[in-house]
């Protein structure tokens, strides 16, 4: 019985330093987030008086502050349209060009289509920036959401694609030839039969393509200039610059910006750990 | 009715090149005609703003290489791409390590916590990290902001952007962890290898496929690094943090120089290709040596 205790206490003992490197670098982590959220509430005075401690009471003046000034609920809007437009086609397209190319193994043109895919993902992104802008400039597109959607989606569409095409290859194909068999047109058949049975790999997908469109920079910030077009990540760049003294009103406008990608994290969080898991990552 | 039915025989042969043809489309839009544009646009004057421009020849390229302005983004990118994938593989492989003990409701909270700031966009993360080291660390350490510092404003920026995006590598090193055999272990343990002998002849092979897509993504993003650096910063101070993806795009926006800002931008893509090939590479052929 003593023999029993003894061991137990020595494997406790010796889990306390994982339990407590864990712990340390879980509060490491959640440090930025208690300073945002602490910050937003309180008043110039109380932060200047100490960073780190808690609002006395909960200064509410710096949302609606943030509200007014910040106009994010516009650029929430712009955010949303574009992740929204861009995830659905994105994902569309990129099921059903996935799906032919991986069940055309033997067809040249989607082969070598195949292979100019990957081989685009190697592109920075610089590469395209200069001359992005400048068809933009000359179709008069600038400013304009449906234009930004337009590049996100060709931009993005290499690596879904992929993902999928490998993804159809392991489905097996005895439910289309019986579908064939029935009659089945290859649209109604695509539409009605492979898509369904596509749902885990266009569930990772979307829950992916949805964080990374959804905190697009790099294509926002050459292609929306006016400020009522602006996407959060944009808006938020030229706010945070151009308010740097109020920090309290700014991270009132942080956390409010924050809320929407937390609720889809909390909501999509299974399937971006399944997804970033496999090794799907955007390079 | 003869007419119908050769329109449904179309439609229905050329199936996979119609849905291939949206996709495509979008592709061949935002991606290939801006490549080939691009390559005309190095080979001239174009400032940016005016819709003329003269054919130059091989001189934007030449001037790549007599450009005094460019020693520093270069030096920068460099000092990116040496520090960043170091310090967050070595990172990453710690939390996942951590994460894979046995105390179940602990780990998986703390997977969560590691694993949220993925979703923050870096213009976010530089504020926050931006504010902790201006107010909070002149308060509680008494010292100035990293990011105004010549010698500490990269690491600083790397911690912010490790913060931000260490929870990728951490869920691949992860799940490559638990992949590995208990057998394994087991069978060492039996053989009389003590754990720290386990971890090194054992753990740290098997995650060598995880050290491919890890180490050539965490380079070649290094190397790019742009959003983050670009809001914390700006490049500053006195273009200390200046990257070449920065210098690229103040070439276009700022110097008005978009024929030269493309030249240095395919010389770019060249080095990045190599270098991601050749490191992709030399860790696959350390996994089939395994």
């Amino acid at each position: 019985m003593v023999m029993k205790n003894k061991v137990n206490w020595n494997k406790k003992m010796k889990s306390v330093p994982g339990i407590a490197i864990t712990l340390f670098f879980a509060f490491l982590f959640l440090f930025p987030l208690y300073i945002a959220v602490v910050t937003s509430f309180k008043t110039q005075m109380e932060t200047a008086n100490n960073v780190l401690a808690l609002p006395k009471q909960l200064f509410w003046e710096n949302y609606t502050e943030a509200l007014r000034i910040s106009k994010f609920g516009r650029a929430i809007w712009n955010s949303a349209y574009i992740t929204i437009l861009s995830v659905f086609f994105l994902v569309l397209f990129s099921a059903m060009g996935g799906y032919a190319i991986a069940r055309n193994r033997n067809n040249r043109f989607l082969r070598i289509l195949e292979r100019v895919y990957l081989s685009s993902m190697m592109l920075p992104f610089q590469i395209l920036m200069i001359p992005i802008y400048k068809i933009f400039k000359t179709l008069h597109l600038q400013n304009n959401l449906n234009g930004v959607v337009l590049v996100l989606i060709g931009t993005s569409l290499a690596y879904p694609t992929f993902l999928i095409a490998g993804f159809v290859k392991t489905v097996p194909r005895e439910l289309e030839d019986a579908a064939r068999i029935d009659g089945c047109g290859p649209y109604q058949l695509f539409f009605k039969i492979v898509f369904p049975l596509l749902s885990p790999i266009i569930s990772t997908v979307t829950a992916l393509q949805t964080m990374w469109i959804w905190n697009d920079f790099n294509t926002s910030l050459i292609l929306l200039q006016k400020d009522s077009v602006r996407t959060l990540t944009v808006k938020q760049f030229y706010f945070f610059g151009q308010y740097a003294v109020d920090y309290n009103m700014a991270f009132a406008a942080a956390i409010i910006s924050m809320i929407p990608i937390l609720i889809f994290f909390c909501v999509a969080q299974r399937y971006l750990v399944a997804g970033i898991s496999s090794g799907a990552v955007k390079g | 009715m003869k007419g119908k039915n050769s329109v449904q025989v179309f439609l229905s042969r050329s199936a996979k090149y119609i849905f291939v043809l949206p996709g495509l489309s979008l592709f061949i839009f935002a991606v290939v005609i801006p490549f080939f544009m691009g390559l005309n646009i190095a080979f001239t004057d174009w400032n940016g703003i005016s819709p003329n421009y003269h054919y130059v020849g091989l001189k934007n390229f030449l001037s790549v290489f007599k450009d005094s302005r460019m020693t520093l983004p270069v030096k920068n990118s460099l000092k990116f791409a040496l520090i960043g994938p170091v310090v967050n593989n070595a990172l990453a492989i710690g939390l996942a390590l951590m994460l894979n003990q046995k105390y179940k409701k602990l780990t998986s909270v703390a997977k969560l916590i590691f694993f949220m700031p993925v979703c923050f966009s870096s213009v976010l993360s530089a504020f926050i990290w931006n504010f902790i080291y201006k107010n909070v660390f002149s308060a509680v350490l008494g010292i100035n902001s990293p990011l105004g510092s010549k010698f500490w404003v990269i690491p600083a920026i790397i911690v912010i952007g490790l913060w931000n995006g260490v929870g990728v590598g951490m869920m691949i090193y992860l799940s490559a962890l638990k992949s590995v055999p208990e057998e394994l272990y087991e069978s060492a343990k039996m053989d009389g290898a003590s754990s720290f002998k386990c971890f090194f002849h054992i753990t740290i092979p098997m995650l060598t496929p995880a050290y491919t897509t890890c180490v050539t993504l965490s380079l070649t993003n290094y190397l790019r690094e742009f959003a983050t650096t670009l809001s914390a910063t700006g490049g500053g101070p006195a273009r200390a943090s200046e990257t070449i993806s920065i210098y690229i795009f103040d070439n276009l926006y700022t110097y008005n120089k978009a024929g030269y800002g493309q030249a240095l931008s395919l010389l770019f893509m060249i080095i990045l290709i190599f270098i991601s090939t050749g490191v992709s590479t030399f860790f696959r052929k350390m996994e089939v040596e395994l």
